[in-house]
């Protein structure tokens, strides 16, 4: 791929974050792809998780029809309803507008998630921050939804920020063909590698999709690409795999390897008002995680996970034995 | 995708006032048994103006009228040295105070005199800062010293001295009482801009030494010359009686000290009163020789300057860890010395420092100062006059004492570039983060170049202190010392928007009348409307200073300063002459408003010329009726590109408005004889700027605040901390010189930089603020639900400490206004 084809590749983005200080190393700026192959119940960025752009509303924001009609002025198809002082709007119709109910409202209460972009224009938001990432070790971060379910965009995205000297990391699901992570890793500085479950069942339940690929693509990576760091994390989840037992298989699963890490990550509802915006349900409803099952399930994942050289006791034991 | 999550994190700030809810003793206390002890004597206690100061100093100009005016002022200081009260508090290691016990303020007539009568009624009542004076006292001031300077205050004498077109937008009233908000002058609040004196001379010479060298001078005087005789003589006089002055003042807390001590029982104590007795009999007369004295030495000078006059916001004390460094090093090297007595010394400095209110008795001074300002920085860290690194093992003391010791006293700065050593770094990133504001960062990469620029050498420049909020100052090179204009651009936009006019003031054109902004039809119109209003303010600032500069020699002198410093001796002249060879004049106006204006011209361009998604009169409506019905348009405003968020369209205008300036200053500074050049540091002036400011297209309401310094305005950074400081990059014109200090506050969470973590990328962003060259930044690392919480329960937040600007202050000691003002900043945190 000449630059010039990379440069103009578009793909759909939902949103850029900067100064993102809490994955990956130093200052980074995240770029959030739209679209995602799992479904997770758990998901805290329901936005993500469509491959099209989708219309929200913001009720907190909205002025009210008393203060402003403009979204109803707009609307060049009757989607708009009124309810209580407040538009109601039909999704069906609006699937396949141009929307300029979004532009019209001057309180970001009507919400588009979703633009299309190019990667000269994603990169030119990312390197406004480029002093900050000298400085700290950071760069650019793939997230999403899963950037590889957008392969030509992620590709060309990382394939042109490698050209620019940017440092590169990716927060992946990894439910996607292998090929595809296997051209991705060579231009990744790191990665971040979500496993949620050996359980093919409670998996399948929880995600949409077995965990076979996901697992098949963790060890094609380690053993292909040894020298990647991977920083493999697993949410937990009440009901989902918030017990001990989830929790140290998949350590131990991913245990083993010089250059792979391991982390558990809490439970938050941060998410939920984002399903509000899309008209949907939450469909983990209000559960929550105690802090301190998370704090027990910390200490099991450390205790359970070992890289070479520093093997759990047990396994030293074992390993001892066998020499 | 999911996210981690960030569990709620609090600052150690935040930490210890929870504790102090909770009936703990502060885990410090019992390693720092005599400060804790000493500050628990007078925290939170209303200040009590002394009138002391005032009395004697009145006395003195009574009976020296006709003199040399620098004469009289040290025939003056020598009167009070040698009648005000001396005091030697208990526990105390060091002695001298400018005033009675507990917090107290004291009074400069000379300055502000015709403000006192009405002054000693309304600061009982006043709501930000307020303090009490003793009825015999009150009677003092009006019956005896007011009356003195009735007719004879800088203030009444500018008040007169302004011509008609530059009063009416400097004072809403014929007697100059009450500012306009508009180019408000701030040289009849202050006897002096912020400044620092040559502590090290002190500390190495003595005032013994330089009043030898007043002596030697008077002995070289040519006896037929009428220069020497008329001009040099008195002023050299004047230099060997504020010498006399201080070392008597000192002399009598010696034998005060002696006194205390023949009283005292506990040996302990008794032993310390001695050290102490024999300390003040050796400094600062004579040149330090230890730790002890040094730190003695010092503040003596510091309180006597105090004395002297009313530096703005007190005086600063120079670059502390490198002149006390020698003295720390020779007593720890012979054992004389630990780590924890050099801390407590230094500590009983701060609790000295803190009991010490800089009063403002005129209300624009008390509106711009709240919270009882002070800035007396204290500077660590940056570069030797040879430019290496000069961190040393007090460097880190200082930051130590900071993190351990609860008390928003002294100001700290800490010096940065770009050889900065990571360990120290590593430690102010976790200063900072413990949540009390401190320290302050200055960068030597924009200072140090800047000022070599204009007219410093390398190793001045590499010396520089930082003095006050945010100036740096050389204190043998420096030598201008007015008040600049405080300039309300925003209202300068107002006036843009109503044909020359303030809906605050009436239907009165104050400004130029530019038209009926409804008649324009392009931008370009609208800009050079605003154009014409920014020059008539900059145009009014400048005749202000002109006048302001004349005038102030002839009513203050600095005796004491001028011995400080190397070219006032050489040349024989006191440090408030307008214009002292080889000196540099380094000066300032304020643009005040910068976030607001800059946002609100581009919701104008945007919004109204290009998008014409409003029309000029729709706004105009919205704007009168101050948004009432019209949220819609208030919103849609808001949604302009806006300063803060490293957004090219905004930045752009903010670059264009700060060129304005420039060329201005580039222009006419030179026929002031001094760089009077364009800063952005609000003090608190944003808070009453704002309330004569109707409501702006940038969304915000009437009467409300403006943005402060150069930070964005309310809310309106929504991209995150790197786009703070890199919109500030982008709208700094680097090529040219005529440019002073900036001023950014960035808020953050204290989860946002928790654990090691978070330190290293505090870091990271510090290093990257140094690249930007930007002049300097503070940080409040806080949770704003602490600041609502303490809004709403004033008594169990009694003790929490908020950085303001420049400066912390408690936050229950703010109005409602500021506090709203301070919760209202965006805060920044990442998940």
């Amino acid at each position: 791929m000449t630059t010039q084809q990379d440069k103009d590749t578009t793909g759909l983005v939902f949103n850029i974050q900067k100064y993102s200080v809490h994955d990956g190393p130093g200052i980074r700026t995240i770029v959030f792809f739209k679209g995602c192959p799992l479904s997770c119940l758990w998901c805290s960025n329901p936005e993500s998780q469509a491959f099209q752009t989708e219309l929200a509303f913001n009720n907190g924001r909205c002025l009210g029809f008393s203060q402003c009609v403009r979204c109803l002025k707009a609307c060049p198809s009757q989607a708009i309803a009124q309810m209580d002082d407040k538009p109601v709007f039909n999704r069906e119709i609006c699937k396949d507008c141009a929307r300029p109910c979004v532009d019209a409202c001057p309180a970001s209460g009507v919400i588009a998630y979703g633009q299309r972009k190019s990667v000269a224009e994603v990169l030119r938001v990312v390197e406004q921050d480029a002093m900050f990432y000298t400085r700290s070790g950071g760069g650019l971060t793939l997230s999403g939804g899963e950037p590889l379910a957008q392969p030509e965009f992620a590709l060309a995205l990382l394939r042109e920020a490698r050209r620019r000297r940017l440092n590169t990391s990716m927060e992946t699901c990894a439910q996607v063909p292998w090929e595809v992570l296997r051209q991705a890793a060579p231009l990744l500085d790191s990665v971040m590698f979500d496993i949620k479950s050996l359980d093919n069942g409670k998996h399948k339940t929880f995600t949409g999709a077995t965990n076979t690929r996901i697992l098949d693509n963790f060890q094609r990576l380690v053993a292909e690409f040894p020298s990647l760091p991977v920083h493999v994390r697993t949410p937990v989840i009440p009901g989902f795999n918030d017990t001990e037992a989830d929790i140290r298989d998949i350590a131990e699963f991913v245990s083993g390897h010089a250059n792979v890490s391991y982390e558990v990550l809490a439970y938050h509802r941060l998410g939920t008002q984002k399903y509000t915006f899309l008209n949907r349900e939450a469909p983990m409803g209000d559960k929550t995680l105690p802090q301190e099952r998370f704090t027990e399930l910390e200490s099991v994942a450390r205790e359970a996970f070992w890289t070479p050289g520093q093997e759990p006791v047990a396994e030293r034991a074992v390993s001892s034995q066998t020499s | 995708m999911l996210q981690p999550v960030c569990c709620e994190a609090y600052s150690s700030h935040e930490q210890r006032l929870q504790d102090r809810m909770e009936g703990k003793e502060d885990k410090f206390r019992a390693t720092h048994p005599r400060v804790f002890t000493i500050l628990e004597s007078f925290d939170g206690l209303k200040p009590r103006i002394d009138v002391e100061r005032a009395r004697y100093f009145t006395d003195s100009m009574r009976q020296t009228e006709g003199q040399a005016l620098v004469l009289r002022w040290a025939k003056a200081l020598k009167h009070i040295a040698e009648n005000m009260t001396v005091y030697i508090d208990d526990h105390q290691l060091l002695a001298g105070r400018a005033g009675c016990q507990g917090r107290y303020g004291i009074l400069y007539p000379e300055l502000d005199g015709d403000f006192l009568g009405l002054a000693i009624e309304e600061l009982p009542k006043r709501k930000e800062s307020p303090s009490y004076i003793t009825p015999e006292d009150a009677r003092v001031v009006i019956e005896e010293i007011a009356p003195y300077w009735k007719g004879k205050t800088f203030h009444e004498a500018l008040n007169k001295a302004l011509p008609p077109d530059v009063h009416k937008l400097t004072y809403d009233d014929p007697e100059g009482l009450a500012s306009r908000f508009v180019v408000n002058e701030t040289a009849s609040f202050r006897s002096s801009i912020q400044w620092v004196h040559d502590y090290d001379k002190v500390l190495k010479r003595g005032f013994g030494g330089l009043k030898a060298e007043a002596l030697d001078k008077l002995q070289t005087l040519d006896p037929l010359s009428p220069v020497d005789n008329v001009e040099k003589r008195p002023f050299l006089e004047a230099m060997v009686i504020v010498c006399d002055a201080i070392v008597h003042w000192a002399n009598r807390h010696a034998a005060l000290a002696r006194e205390v001590a023949a009283a005292e029982a506990d040996p302990v104590r008794k032993r310390e009163l001695l050290t102490m007795a024999e300390i003040c009999e050796r400094v600062p007369e004579h040149p330090a020789r230890t730790f002890h004295e040094a730190v003695q030495s010092q503040w003596f000078t510091q309180m006597f300057s105090r004395i002297e006059q009313k530096t703005g916001t007190i005086i600063s004390n120079g670059r502390m860890d490198q002149y006390f460094y020698p003295f720390y090093q020779k007593d720890m090297a012979e054992g004389l010395l630990t780590e924890e007595k050099a801390v407590e010394l230094l500590e009983c400095m701060w609790v000295g420092m803190a009991q010490f209110i800089d009063l403002y008795i005129s209300p624009t001074g008390g509106a711009f100062n709240e919270g009882y300002a002070h800035w007396e920085a204290v500077t660590i860290g940056g570069q030797t006059p040879d430019g290496r690194d000069a961190t040393n093992e007090l460097t880190y003391l200082f930051l130590k004492s900071k993190r351990e010791f609860p008390l928003h006293y002294p100001d700290l700065a800490a010096r940065i570039h770009s050889c900065a050593p990571e360990r120290y770094l590593w430690e102010v990133a976790e200063t900072i983060k413990d949540g009390a504001g401190f320290p302050k960062l200055i960068n030597d990469e924009e200072v140090i170049p800047l000022y070599v620029s204009k007219g410093a050498t390398f190793e001045e420049a590499y010396d520089y202190a930082v003095s006050g909020c945010t100036e740096a100052r050389m204190p043998n090179r420096d030598t201008y010392t007015s008040g600049g204009a405080y300039i309300n651009f925003a209202a300068a936009l107002e006036m843009a928007l109503r044909n020359g006019r303030m809906k605050k003031y009436g239907d009165r054109a104050l400004g130029v009348e530019t038209g009926d902004p409804r008649s324009f039809t392009t931008w370009d119109e609208f800009w050079n409307a605003y154009v014409r209003q920014h020059e008539l303010f900059l145009k009014t600032a400048f005749y202000q200073q002109h006048v302001i500069i004349n005038l102030r020699a002839r009513h203050f002198a600095q005796p004491m300063g001028s011995v400080l410093h190397d070219l006032c001796m050489k040349h024989c002249l006191d440090l408030h002459t307008p214009q002292i060879p080889e000196g540099l004049n380094f000066g300032y106006f304020e643009y005040i408003g910068y976030g607001t204006v800059v946002d609100s011209l581009s919701a104008i361009k945007k919004l109204v010329f290009e998008e014409r998604k409003l029309s000029m009169d729709e706004l105009l409506e919205a704007l009168d009726n101050d948004f009432e019905g019209r949220e819609d348009v208030r919103h849609l405003l808001k949604s302009a590109p806006c300063y803060g968020n490293n957004d090219e369209y905004a930045d752009a205008i903010a670059k264009d408005i700060d060129l304005l300036s420039l060329e201005y200053a580039k222009k006419y500074s030179p026929e002031l004889g001094m760089n009077n050049d364009v800063r952005y540091v609000p003090f608190t002036s944003h808070v009453p700027f704002g309330k004569v400011v109707s409501a702006t297209p940038n969304g915000r309401r009437s009467w409300t605040p403006l943005s402060d310094g150069s930070s964005a305005s309310h809310g309106a950074d929504v991209n995150g901390p790197t786009a703070v400081l890199l919109s500030n990059y982008t709208s700094k014109n680097y090529g040219y010189r005529e440019r002073a200090a900036r001023m950014l506050n960035i808020k953050f969470t204290p989860k946002c930089l928790a654990g090691d973590d978070g330190t290293r990328k505090l870091i990271s962003f510090i290093r990257t603020f140094c690249d930007l060259k930007l002049w300097h930044v503070q940080f409040n690392v806080i949770n704003r639900e602490t600041l609502i919480a303490a809004q709403k329960d004033p008594e169990k937040y009694r003790n929490l400490i908020v950085r303001i600007a420049g400066y912390s202050a408690y936050f229950v000691d703010l109005s409602p206004d500021l506090q709203n003002d301070l919760i209202a900043r965006t805060v920044h945190e990442t998940c």
